[in-house]
């Protein structure tokens, strides 16, 4: 047998839920090894995959340390690693599933503050003001720290916040965070708003490869394929096949096209009297070329 | 964690023996200080750069990336008023991805005093002696590069700018994004007056009157306040921030003096004549001039080499707790991402330790390492 390809997944909640979804709409259903609560596992017509289950986070880490070759998880959990991630991490796709945006959010009382210019003359105030600087509660502490350096925001502390970060300012514990928000309504409950421009990451769940994981020419060849297949899907779902009695001795004309310009493309056959005009969905759509795969080859190689 | 390589004792001792004649106590502070306080004073820029240490259940740690803020603790729980402490010991810092060392030796001096004597004396002394231990591990290629906080805070002063925009100019100096921001919207019309209603009627209002509006609102809006910021407090700033708003941006000539300012970078006398012109008649810019003169002689007579002086007018602007003089002892070759001395005034420390508004502090480090002239490379 053939070294494995290792792919991580999310092992509990909603990503899982979803990350499974995702496999199973590409008929590479997950199939967990010792029933639902297993933490390994396999996909369907793909055996030389060998699935982890692990929790979010530690699947960033995994592929940071190149324990695994492949693996699904947030963005932002990512970018939390620090440093040059790009260098040891690369992002093939995302999938459009999992999103959040990483932001930064004052009390709706500061009316004076709208951006992050406003937000460092405050931090300045409130250290020549108290002697204190400024504290902002997060788990988010790469990111924070990064983009309140390209904000020029330095009087700040951060406050390391375990869970419900929304909470600190009412609690007194802080002044303001940085958290993942989706809706902005827990923020919102919380009495707090998103500045103007402090958005850090609009986040969403990647499919990443790791470069430090050491890639035989098999589990190359393994990933190919699995990228090939996700690839595939995603071109079906995105696209339509119009199909119209267009040739000289009534041959059809095939035109495949993204599903938000067939109407438009069938209206302006039908006004030119083409009919009947039919759209046909595909399950997979194979191109020749596989940009993921393409890319991956390039900084493994490299 | 990369260690350093060890300095010979002999090249050590030579690099040693300036700060042993310094007439100082020799200190020994913890090598584990409080994380909390460290990025309380220096930002949580640094903490990248530290390694976090903590025992179960203890309060988080740090190992000191530097003697500064050490020794101002012993000092302060000395409750001496005056102090000259002589230090060698390790400092850590972390260098992820890189190849310096994160484990390094440091030999330094800190003096502090109440004020009694001219600042200028301890600078020269100071500053000569960081030369003198640098020199003494045998580069043929240094050079002592000065520089001044205080002199970008004169120039601002010699603009007659609005209090407004001078100040937001002067919180810029450390913050080299801002500062260009700023000088990129030179020459930008104001807002129209009128904007920002509210801050016009709260201009007219007394600080109470201010906060109990401003409530008001906050009940119409049915924003409940969170955050330690009190009504007359942001009362305050809106009213500021609609003011800026109205205030002029800097004009395309204040920007360019201010441009000009921060390239200087040139042997002194020919920097300080720099200095001058831009200035013009400036009577503020021409004060922290006139006190440089004093400050260059007293250096040249504690030792330091007039043919390699040289300034440099953004030299410490990034560090947060300088406030006066700054300066560097630079090696050719290791450039001057690696200098081989650092130093400078830092008086605000001490008070934002809970000293007294008095205490006074100047101090100087050098890395015998990169002194030494079989060393780093």
């Amino acid at each position: 047998m053939i070294e494995p390809l290792i792919l991580a997944v999310p092992s509990k909640g909603r990503l899982k839920e979803q990350v499974e979804a995702w496999l199973a709409d590409c008929r590479l259903d997950l199939a967990a090894a010792g029933g639902a609560r297993g933490y390994t596992g396999a996909l369907k017509g793909l055996p030389d995959v060998h699935v982890r289950l692990v929790s979010a986070g530690e699947i960033a880490e995994a592929l940071d340390a190149g324990d695994v070759h492949l693996g699904v998880t947030g963005e932002d959990l990512l970018r939390e690693r620090g440093g040059e991630v790009d260098q040891r991490v690369l992002l093939l796709r995302p999938l459009g599933f999992g999103r959040a945006d990483l932001v930064v959010a004052v009390p709706k009382s500061w009316l004076d503050v709208d951006d992050m210019a406003d937000l460092e003359e405050v931090a300045h105030d409130i250290l020549a003001r108290t002697g204190r600087r400024m504290r902002v509660a997060t788990k988010y502490l790469v990111q924070t720290r990064a983009f309140f350096a390209r904000h020029g925001v330095a009087d700040y502390r951060i406050v390391e916040s375990g869970g419900a970060t929304e909470g600190a300012p009412a609690a007194g514990v802080a002044e303001l965070v940085v958290d993942i928000t989706t809706t902005g309504s827990t923020l919102a409950a919380n009495g707090l708003k998103v500045l103007s421009d402090g958005v850090i990451l609009k986040s969403q769940a990647q499919l990443m490869a790791s470069l430090r994981a050491s890639w035989t020419t098999a589990q190359l060849a393994t990933a190919e394929r699995f990228l090939r297949i996700v690839e595939a899907r995603a071109a079906a779902l995105q696209t339509a096949s119009l199909v119209w009695p267009g040739g000289a001795d009534g041959e059809v004309t095939r035109e495949r096209l993204p599903l938000s310009e067939v109407a438009a493309a069938a209206a302006e056959l039908t006004a030119r009297r083409l009919g009947p005009v039919s759209s046909y969905r595909s399950d997979f759509v194979f191109q020749t070329d596989s940009p993921a795969f393409e890319a991956l080859k390039v900084r493994i190689s490299t | 964690m990369r260690p350093e390589p060890k300095v010979p004792a002999v090249a050590l001792a030579a690099i040693r023996a300036p700060f042993l004649e310094a007439g100082a106590e020799r200190v020994d502070p913890p090598i584990l200080q409080p994380l909390g306080l460290l990025l309380e004073l220096a930002g949580e820029a640094l903490r990248a750069r530290l390694f976090v240490v903590q025992s179960e259940g203890g309060e988080e740690a740090c190992l000191r990336p530097d003697f500064t803020a050490a020794i101002a603790r012993l000092h302060l729980a000395s409750a001496a008023a005056e102090g000259r402490y002589y230090y060698e010991g390790t400092a850590f810092r972390a260098a992820p991805g890189g190849d310096r060392p994160e484990e390094f030796l440091q030999v330094g001096l800190e003096i502090y005093d109440q004020g009694g004597t001219p600042a200028a004396g301890a600078d020269a002394e100071v500053a000569a002696l960081a030369w003198r231990a640098a020199a003494a591990g045998g580069r043929k290629d240094l050079s002592l590069w000065l520089g001044d906080v205080a002199l970008f805070g004169a120039l601002i002063d010699s603009l007659g700018l609005a209090p407004v925009l001078a100040q937001r100019l002067r919180r810029a100096a450390a913050r080299p994004r801002l500062l260009a921001a700023e000088l990129a919207r030179a020459g930008a019309e104001p807002e129209a007056p009128g904007s920002g209603a509210l801050a016009t009627r709260l201009a007219g209002l007394s600080e109470t009157e201010a906060a109990a509006l401003l409530e008001e609102v906050w009940a119409l809006a049915g924003i409940e306040p969170v955050g330690g910021r009190g009504p007359a407090e942001i009362a305050q700033r809106l009213v500021r921030k609609a003011e800026a708003a109205r205030t002029p941006a800097l004009s395309p000539a204040q920007a360019e003096a201010i441009r000009a300012f921060l390239a200087i970078a040139a042997p002194l006398d020919q920097a300080l004549e720099a200095v001058d012109e831009i200035g013009g008649e400036a009577p503020a810019l021409s004060a922290a001039l006139g006190g440089w003169a004093e400050r260059v002689e007293r250096l040249i007579r504690a030792g330091a080499p007039v043919e390699r002086l040289m300034f440099a007018a953004r030299l410490g602007h990034t560090f947060d707790y300088y406030d006066g003089l700054t300066f560097e002892v630079r090696s050719e070759a290791l450039g001057p991402e690696r200098p081989v001395a650092v130093g400078g005034r830092y008086d605000s420390l001490p008070a934002r330790l809970g000293g007294a508004q008095t205490t006074r502090a100047v101090g100087a480090m050098v890395r015998p390492w990169r002194a030494y002239a079989g060393g780093e490379a």
